[in-house]
């Protein structure tokens, strides 16, 4: 009997052992010459040949969504590779599989002696405080979140990070809503049907802020062109829409692609990591809609779906990311808040690919010009909105 | 004769309870339903699916207060009536209230606007599918006493083993098969650990939860990923219309046009209900199941029933697993069963351990689910996590209110030594 629960007990840490494969860093070892970027080479990490003058480490934590996720975890780690390339830096990446693991993996990276520290996301942003109050000397740079991040009545140090501005932190901030202006603006010109329709994984500000930019583009085509598009699955003013509430299920995203089908939306913007390419199954099975993609082209990350792909909204994090480590390795680092626009480049839409050829002349040059009045400031997302 | 008598004459205690609660009920849907309303506004219910035009009906328009009223009427009626007469069934009273609860609902959400009721039901059936066959699996596993929680992993284990192995051969049916296959294989692993070698049931089925996440999010984030036109790019099982059958208003789109996963489902509960209640092999199961050592003493190999009943749970799990990716969305990306099988489970435990009941109740989840998404497309001012979380009240009051106490079998979850 016992002999039988040894099995068993092997079974149980072969199991674990597995699950505890994917949080182990990964090491992008500082190469030669330029390595590919793709898929690390995680298990013989070639010793580096020329190890005198210290070399940078950047450490990424990703949050609960792992480095695989076609968003920003994926895009944030694009960046350090990059680096890893362009400045023979070292860059590893900790995956965390549930809140617990924020903290742990920060620390992990302190006691390791890395130079910068990466965090992304919303999720890590009470851990990232906390770790860069304690450490004032610890450069950090967090995705998608800013400092101070306090409200009135917040508890400090639980429901949110800090009040004070943070020296060694840089918060990499994205004015995605611009962007999704000019999606909105786009779907609003390309629907047939009348109605575009937009959905959320979780109702949280960098979710809902491309929801926000998308409503604001198809209500400006309307003033401009006096129709009358619906956007199903969001109202800034009341902030409700449609979420899945998570950001796993694909089957969720194809059900809320097929139920906006029903109501007679036939272009669908899904802010919701891969839960959206269920979606895009769902729309390349029927051909009864179109997908806009978000936070990388999907045109080169989700080739299969190019064919029902009307465009993307660029969040370039990869740059972010990357300028911040340029930065550090060139002793310009400075913490506070950096802000990408589409003045600077760091969002935008993408291509139209497969659909160059669908998207007037008239309805491109519309889409250059509102960039430009977006660029000087004579458009607002705000302002379309009445707010 | 003469207590029945008595008790139609004196309303007990519990019957005015009923009643007043159905009154309270009635008030509630007027006082939360009708202020919103205006005189001659109208809610729109779209009867037909664009793809199935054959007959086509026009779409439903009622008007909003009126209808309101009359629902809140029927409650009331029912009510009072319970009060003064009684009414039999509980079952009876419950579905009639919660019908008119649910349509009352659906009105005052739809109020100046439209909503695709056909739509909605149709995608209730679908997005009760893999709850439907988790549950299934559960019933037939736990009628031979065996408690499978790992189903979740089963299933999402079958979910990347058919996408590979169907990416990989170009054909959809192979995947099929190697979904199911490998279902099978980790039933029969859980039930030779925990009917040989007495393992506790809960720890082993935990342990399959944990062991299928941790390798197929390995194996995705390794491979899959990187690799995805090769490994990770299916395509899914086409939309079949049944000639005929899915001619017919409302009920052919939602029956009778969908794809092999669904209609598996549907024959796998008929079949199951027949083989349970109707054969020799289905009162052996429910022997061994309820009173292991009486069947034994009879002749019957308990071991051997609990082994296939199992492995035939776990390839109706595997079928569920190949839905996520087969039938759905033709790529695996990790956890993507996102819980279906714990609530399959759930299912499984309110539709009282029988295959029928637990179809019926993975379709409530699913009606519940795709209400929700309905309610958030129609901006409902109700916030979506409240709204997420629809699928299972409704179903925890339904089912409760319509089922009473589940009772399972009376050996559920004991090894058997002989």
């Amino acid at each position: 009997m016992k002999k039988l629960y040894f099995v068993f007990a092997i079974v149980l840490i072969a199991s674990m052992a597995l699950a505890a494969c994917q949080p182990k860093p990964v090491e992008q070892p500082a190469p030669a010459e330029p390595a590919a970027t793709e898929a690390p080479a995680a298990t013989e990490a070639p010793a580096p040949t020329e190890p005198p003058a210290p070399v940078i480490k950047v450490g990424q934590v990703t949050d609960m969504g792992g480095i695989d996720d076609k968003s920003f975890n994926a895009s944030a780690w694009k960046g350090v590779q990059d680096a890893v390339t362009e400045f023979g830096i070292e860059g590893k990446y900790l995956e965390s599989q549930q809140q617990s693991d924020y903290a742990k993996n920060i620390q992990q990276y302190l006691d390791e002696g890395t130079d910068l520290i990466v965090t992304v996301g919303f999720l890590l942003g009470v851990d990232t405080a906390k770790t860069a109050l304690a450490n004032p000397d610890q450069k950090m740079a967090i995705v998608d979140y800013t400092f101070p991040d306090c409200w009135p009545g917040a508890e400090v140090g639980v429901q949110c990070g800090t009040d004070q501005e943070l020296p060694n932190v840089r918060g990499l901030a994205f004015q995605t809503d611009q962007a999704s202006f000019l999606a909105g603006y786009l779907a609003a010109g390309m629907t047939k049907s009348g109605k575009v329709a937009t959905y959320g994984g979780l109702p949280i500000p960098t979710v809902t802020i491309f929801m926000k930019g998308f409503e604001a583009g198809v209500k400006y085509y309307n003033q401009q062109k006096g129709t009358n598009v619906e956007v199903l699955g969001w109202n800034t003013a009341t902030g409700e829409g449609s979420f899945t509430n998570n950001f796993e299920s694909l089957d969720d995203g194809r059900a809320q692609a097929e139920s906006f089908v029903q109501e007679g939306a036939d272009i669908i913007l899904p802010v919701a990591g891969p839960v959206g390419l269920g979606s895009a199954a769902y729309c390349k099975e029927t051909g009864s809609c179109l997908i806009i993609g978000v936070d990388a082209d999907w045109y080169d990350t989700a080739p299969e779906y190019k064919d029902i792909l009307l465009t993307s909204v660029l969040k370039k994090i990869d740059v972010a990311v990357f300028d911040t480590i340029k930065d550090v390795v060139e002793g310009n680092f400075t913490g506070g808040t950096v802000v990408y626009t589409i003045a600077d480049g760091g969002v935008d839409i993408a291509p139209f690919h497969e659909f160059d050829d669908d998207v007037s002349a008239e309805l491109k040059a519309e889409l250059e010009a509102i960039k430009a009045a977006l660029i000087d400031g004579s458009l607002t997302v705000d302002g379309v909105l009445g707010q | 004769m003469a207590a029945e008598n008595l008790s139609t004459k004196i309303p007990s205690r519990k019957r005015i309870a009923t009643g007043i609660a159905l009154l309270v009920i009635g008030l509630l849907m007027s006082v939360f339903f009708l202020p919103g309303t205006e005189t001659g506004q109208t809610a729109t219910f779209g009867l037909n699916l664009s793809s199935s035009a054959a007959i086509l009906l026009p779409d439903m328009t009622l008007p909003v207060q009126t209808s309101l009223y009359v629902l809140v009427l029927i409650v009331v009626f029912m009510g009072a009536y319970h009060m003064a007469r009684g009414i039999r069934s509980p079952g009876a009273l419950f579905g009639v209230v919660a019908f008119c609860f649910v349509a009352a609902f659906l009105i005052w959400a739809t109020r100046g606007r439209s909503l695709s009721l056909i739509g909605m039901l149709t995608s209730s059936l679908v997005r009760a599918t893999p709850i439907a066959l988790a549950a299934l699996c559960g019933v037939i596993s736990e009628r031979a006493a065996v408690v499978n929680i790992g189903i979740e992993g089963i299933m999402l284990i079958a979910a990347e083993a058919s996408v590979v192995t169907a990416s990989l051969s170009d054909s959809l049916y192979i995947g099929l098969m190697v979904g199911i296959l490998s279902g099978a294989l980790i039933a029969a692993l859980h039930a030779w650990l925990v009917i040989r070698f007495k393992v506790d049931q809960i720890v082993s089925g935990v342990a399959i939860n944990i062991f299928a996440t941790g390798t197929t999010s390995f194996l995705s984030s390794k491979y899959l990923q990187h690799q995805s036109d090769l490994l990770n790019n299916s395509g899914t099982f086409p939309i079949i219309s049944i000639p005929l059958l899915s001619k017919i208003p409302i009920i052919g789109p939602i029956f009778f046009e969908n794809n092999l996963i669904v209609y598996l489902m549907m024959i796998i509960v008929i079949v199951m209900h027949i083989v349970l209640y109707y054969t020799p092999w289905g009162l052996r199961t429910r022997a061994v199941g309820e009173h292991p050592k009486a069947a034994d003493t009879l002749g019957i190999n308990v071991y051997l029933m609990r082994y296939v009943n199992v492995i035939v749970g776990g390839m109706i799990a595997g079928l569920g697993g190949a839905y996520f990716t087969l039938g759905s969305v033709g790529r695996f990306d990790e956890v993507m069963t996102a819980g279906k099988g714990f609530i399959g489970l759930a299912a499984m435990i309110f539709g009282n351990w029988n295959p029928l009941g637990a179809f019926t109740s993975s379709l409530i989840f699913g009606f519940a689910d795709s209400l929700q998404v309905k309610m958030q497309i129609l901006k409902v001012p109700i916030p979506s996590s409240i709204l997420g979380m629809a699928p299972y009240i409704v179903t925890m009051i339904v089912l409760t209110g319509l089922v009473g106490q589940a009772i399972p079998p009376a050996a559920d979850g004991q090894p058997y030594e002989k």
